[in-house]
């Protein structure tokens, strides 16, 4: 059972066949596959494997954060079978951090003494080690074995992965050269699942309403964090930053496309019942033997 | 800043022809389509390069080999940082937006006379040579390039500074209607325009080199065309791209990523493999396209040549 839930993407946890886990299977690994063609064909510009240390970062935090969002999904589409392919993108969060660290050693010509010092002496690669680790620890305990084994502390530590996504999010940030646009936006992102974590908290039920109140939230949040670390690490005015949100003429800026994902997520509770509803129509049996 | 500084010379142009500029962007984005566009298009035609007749030039002996494998040009012409035109390394179709003629730069400050000069009258006054330089950017990879060009000691010459320039300025266009990075949202926020500046000592420095082909040919429009800066002893980011204006000032000039990160990027920034950037180490370089890794030079190996500009500089940040 334990065996077969870690060997087979493709099925759930009672053997069958789980079509959303095959397709999600198929797609996560589009990313690094992508990659290892670009880098055999020698077509990643000048220097092929720093080009794909950085986009397979990218991917890195994508998949973390997505991963995160499953829970509150889950709950905003009242649709607890999301749950099936939680391990598999938490899993996969980690081999793309493990592909990201390699990628690092490769160009980096293998010295792995060099590469223990920089992560020592640098600060941001401190901490991405550190997030590493986190997510290692992670993925050893993700099998069903670990799960009896550790029991309720199983979830203790598992909560760490907040802590991972925040030192990610913070290495993201601080690789960055001028442009901080794509760690706000994903930290923008991050924000608004944290904020759903508040108002379940909070005990207020998820209505579009409540999740449109996240999403402006978040929206406002994300625009702040890009206001200060502007105006904390580097030259730039950040009272022009703040105003840049308003040039929409010259694109969106990370904080309105946090509202505007945030914005759909809120309509998701008046989707759901339209989907339900014309899905029982088709096949009430199936519709009840999933529920 | 968000006031956009414009110089008598520079309205005219872009309110005359904006069908060049339009048409150009239409060249970028069609491609072969766009070519035979510009083919009949007359105002297209017009941003043709008159200068290319000069190269390519003479071979200056003493610069013709720089120990390593000259860097393959599509390399060089499609991995550059010109921040104007976006912020990843993959600007050139962008960057042909850059409008190269009429260019003209204007000298001022601490001279005789200040004056302002057409690039294509500036090429007549002084005699290209070639020269192959080693590039080493702050962000620890590395290129070799044939450049074409000549001393700066030769325009600060033309220039005739008065004894109180202490510095040179040098600034490139602020356009936003030309250069994508430059308009209203994020990176208009910058401090734009792009500034650098080094002493007077190494401005007369032979090594000093104002750049205006590469390759054989006028420099590409994602290398910093019509005219730049190259100073193989400092990091990239010293050696300015597209100069409009070169002023001789009294005071030490605030250099564009200075004003940025001050803490990261300096006035100095030559080339020291024992001084790591706060990030990252800078005791090796990635040589573009070829793979390899390999260990960095001080002041990037021409320290036989510019040492000397820095002694009794010991206190200053050197090599930030
Ligand atoms: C969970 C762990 C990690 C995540 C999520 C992560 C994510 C990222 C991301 C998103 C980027 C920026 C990519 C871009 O947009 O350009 C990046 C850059 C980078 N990361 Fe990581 N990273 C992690 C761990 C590590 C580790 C362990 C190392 C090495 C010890 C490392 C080394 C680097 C380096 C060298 C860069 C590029 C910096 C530069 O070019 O200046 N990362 N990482």
């Amino acid at each position: 059972m334990q065996i077969r839930t870690l060997l087979s993407p493709w099925t759930d946890r009672a053997g069958r066949f789980s079509f959303l886990k095959t397709t999600v299977f198929v797609l996560v690994l589009l990313p690094a596959l992508y990659y290892a063609v670009k880098l055999g064909q020698n077509d990643l510009g000048p220097l092929p494997y720093k080009e794909a240390l950085h986009r397979i970062g990218d991917w890195t935090v994508r998949f973390l954060v997505v991963t995160l969002a499953l829970t509150p999904l889950q709950r905003i589409l009242m649709w607890p079978k999301l749950a099936v392919i939680r391990r598999m993108l938490g899993v996969t969060a980690f081999t793309y951090a493990l592909i990201h660290f390699s990628l690092y050693v490769v160009n980096e010509k293998l010295d792995l003494v060099f590469v223990a010092t920089e992560i020592v002496k640098r600060v941001y690669l401190t901490i991405g080690f550190t997030a590493l680790i986190g997510l290692s620890l992670l993925a050893a305990t993700s099998t069903d074995a670990a799960l009896r084994k550790l029991g309720r502390n199983w979830k203790r530590l598992h909560m760490i992965v907040y802590g991972i996504a925040v030192l990610a999010l913070l290495h993201y940030f601080m690789q960055s050269k001028i442009d901080v646009s794509q760690a706000t936006l994903w930290s923008g992102f991050f924000l608004l699942l944290m904020i759903y974590r508040l108002a379940v908290k909070w005990r207020l039920a998820l209505t579009p309403l409540t999740l449109a109140g996240c999403a402006v939230a978040a929206g406002l949040a994300t625009a702040l964090i890009e206001f200060a670390w502007y105006g904390i690490a580097t030259g730039v005015d950040p009272v022009r930053v703040l105003k840049a949100n308003l040039a929409f003429a010259y694109g969106l800026r990370p904080a309105w496309i946090v509202l505007i994902v945030g914005l759909i997520a809120a309509l998701l509770p008046w989707i759901k019942p339209v989907y339900a509803a014309a899905t029982t129509r088709l096949s009430p049996a199936r519709n009840a033997a999933t529920r | 800043m968000l006031i956009k500084r414009r110089y008598g010379w520079e309205i005219p142009e872009h309110k005359v022809t904006p069908e060049a500029l339009f048409l150009n962007r239409r060249t970028v984005l069609s491609g072969l389509a766009g070519a035979a566009l510009t083919g009949i298009a007359g105002p297209a035609r017009a941003e043709g390069d008159p200068s290319q007749g000069l190269y390519p030039a003479p071979v200056n002996p003493a610069y013709k080999d720089a120990g390593r494998a000259v860097t393959d040009e599509k390399y060089n012409t499609n991995y550059n940082n010109f921040y104007e035109f976006g912020t990843s390394k993959g600007i050139a179709a962008e960057a042909e937006n850059l409008k190269i003629r009429p260019w003209e730069i204007a000298v001022d400050g601490e001279v005789d006379k200040p004056f302002v000069i057409g690039i294509d009258d500036l090429l007549k006054k002084v005699t290209l040579e070639e020269r192959v330089y080693r590039h080493r950017c702050v962000e620890a990879w590395s290129m070799v390039v044939p450049w074409t060009g000549f001393p700066l000691k030769k325009l600060v010459e033309l220039a005739s500074p008065t004894a109180d320039a202490k510095y040179v300025r040098f600034e490139t266009f602020n356009n936003p209607e030309m250069a994508s990075g430059q308009q209203p949202g994020l990176f208009g926020t910058m401090p734009w325009p792009y500034v650098e500046g080094l002493t007077m000592a190494e401005a007369m420095h032979d090594l000093t080199f104002v750049v205006t082909g590469a390759y054989g040919k006028p420099v590409a429009k994602s290398m910093g065309a019509p005219i730049r800066i190259h100073m193989p002893w400092k990091y990239g980011f010293k050696s300015i791209k597209s100069i409009i204006k070169v002023s001789f000032v009294k005071e030490r000039p605030i250099g564009f990523w200075e004003q940025l990160q001050s803490s990261e990027y300096g006035f100095w920034a030559n080339v020291n493999p024992q001084v790591p950037h706060p990030r990252w180490s800078q005791a090796s370089e990635q040589v573009l396209g070829t793979g390899e890794r390999i260990d960095t030079q001080l002041y990037n190996g021409y320290g036989e040549f510019v040492a000397s500009l820095y002694q009794g500089l010991e206190n200053e940040k050197l090599y930030m």
